[in-house]
């Protein structure tokens, strides 16, 4: 467990001193809502409706791009290698960049949500909606970290991430949408949707903690 | 396990000898069965004949990754990379016919629903299957052949992406579906298809299938053979350079 704690301490270093990374998602992430709030202003006066949309899919490609790197920098300098020799299980290593992905995004997640607040004059701070997007966000953070490790074997990552990656979140997004938009009054129909996001999430994270090993073994 | 590993085998030996001709008399037969056996449906006319070859490639696809999903389990499990080659070649298979199914869907769709494309759960879903394998693919041609490390990560993405299909199919259809509900597979005692337009059907079922496998064949092999080719390639610069 000490070993899994230093695993995460490392990686939330890491986060604070490559934090150029993940904060030019969070730019582009409060740069896309406020192009898609412009846009969609030109076409109709209520734009509400389409605001959980814009949230989850600025969302996911703010994890993407936030995701890719995760892995890549330690593989180019060689630690990685050397975590893969220390006596800790592996899925730690894992766990380790999760968490430090989560903490981005999240905090990616609120500038979003104080600038849609902002733009679509809607209160996006409350408690049921901090819990939706809360759980979605390990759904998707969990397997696009995952997925970040493909990228180191490959070329021209940055295309390949998102091709995987949106397809097998399909359900994460609708689940994510509609949930939001029963929170925000949207007509969303009668799903279970937040059972869905939780389901979703459980599946990826166990799934990912549990194919991680399998990964990097060599 | 031996002795039925080795039976495998001895049918597999036979492959060029029976494939190509089963493949072409089932293919045949189909085509004849569809077109003029078959009667012409009362309400929907002609362009219902395209079910013949629609639903068998539905089926063919989810075969073709199924063997995607359990090849890609061997991978990493017994670090075969035979095994990966069946996985490749499945992906492939796969992918064309899920391509098949959406193209003879969006032309059946278009006089019967008045579009070709509709976000019905059963429409979205294969589209999402389809893009899924479609993004394998990539990640396979963007990756050196001869690089496990990147066939074990495909091989995991393959397991993710086939795991995904279940969750996929559950959100879609607590959405919304349109597509018709399935009348074949029902007890024989209920079946609702007449008797004539199950039989080719089921003609059409075994000639799909049969493509499919001599397909996924075929792909194994020729990648099977350029490794081979690519091994001794390398073997005859070493003979050159002493």
């Amino acid at each position: 467990m000490t070993g899994a704690a230093a695993v995460v301490r490392k990686d939330l270093m890491l986060l604070w001193r490559h934090r150029s990374g993940w904060l030019s998602a969070g730019t582009f992430a409060t740069m896309s809502v406020l192009t898609y709030s412009f846009a969609f202003d030109l076409v109709t006066d209520d734009v509400r409706p389409l605001l959980p949309g814009v949230l989850w899919v600025t969302f996911l490609f703010a994890g993407i791009i936030a995701c890719s790197r995760s892995f890549a920098d330690e593989v180019e300098q060689g630690t990685f290698d050397a975590m893969l020799l220390a006596p800790i299980p592996r899925t730690s290593l894992y766990v380790g960049k999760v968490v430090a992905n989560l903490v981005a995004l999240l905090s990616i997640e609120l500038a979003v949500m104080v600038m849609a607040t902002i733009l679509f004059n809607t209160t996006l701070l409350t408690v049921e909606l901090a819990a939706i997007v809360a759980v979605g966000t390990a759904g998707y953070v969990t397997l696009t970290t995952l997925l970040a490790t493909l990228g180191t074997r490959v070329r021209s990552r940055e295309v390949l991430l998102p091709v995987l990656a949106l397809p097998l979140l399909v359900p994460l997004l609708i689940a994510g949408v509609r949930a939001t938009g029963g929170v925000l009054d949207v007509p969303s129909g009668d799903g279970p949707w937040l059972l869905l996001l939780v389901v979703f999430t459980i599946w990826s994270a166990a799934g990912s903690a549990l194919l991680f090993p399998l990964v990097v073994e060599q | 396990m031996n002795g039925l590993w080795g039976r495998v085998a001895q049918v597999y030996e036979w492959r060029w000898v029976v494939l190509p001709p089963a493949v072409g008399i089932a293919m045949l037969a189909m085509l004849v069965g569809a077109v003029v056996v078959a009667p012409r449906e009362a309400v929907e006319g002609e362009v219902q004949r395209i079910f013949y070859i629609h639903v068998p490639s539905a089926i063919a696809a989810y075969l073709a990754f199924f063997i995607v999903f359990v090849a890609s389990i061997v991978v990493l499990w017994r670090r075969d990379m035979r095994f990966d080659v069946v996985a490749r070649a499945a992906a492939g298979v796969g992918v064309l016919f899920t391509a098949l199914v959406l193209a003879t869907g969006a032309i059946w769709g278009h006089p019967i629903w008045g579009t070709w494309w509709a976000w019905d759960a059963r429409l979205t879903s294969t589209l999402i299957l389809f893009l899924i394998f479609s993004g394998y693919l990539l990640a396979r041609s963007l990756s050196d052949v001869a690089d496990e490390q990147a066939a074990r990560y495909a091989a995991v993405f393959a397991i993710i992406g086939f795991l995904d299909i279940p969750i996929i199919n559950m959100s879609v259809r607590w959405w919304r579906t349109l597509h018709p509900q399935p009348i074949v597979l029902q007890l024989p005692g209920d079946q609702t298809l007449p008797q004539s337009m199950f039989a080719v059907l089921m003609i059409g079922m075994v000639a799909i299938l049969l493509l499919a496998l001599w397909f996924i064949v075929l792909r194994a092999e020729t990648e099977r053979v350029s490794a081979r080719l690519t091994e001794l390639r390398v073997a005859l610069d070493r003979r050159d350079e002493r």
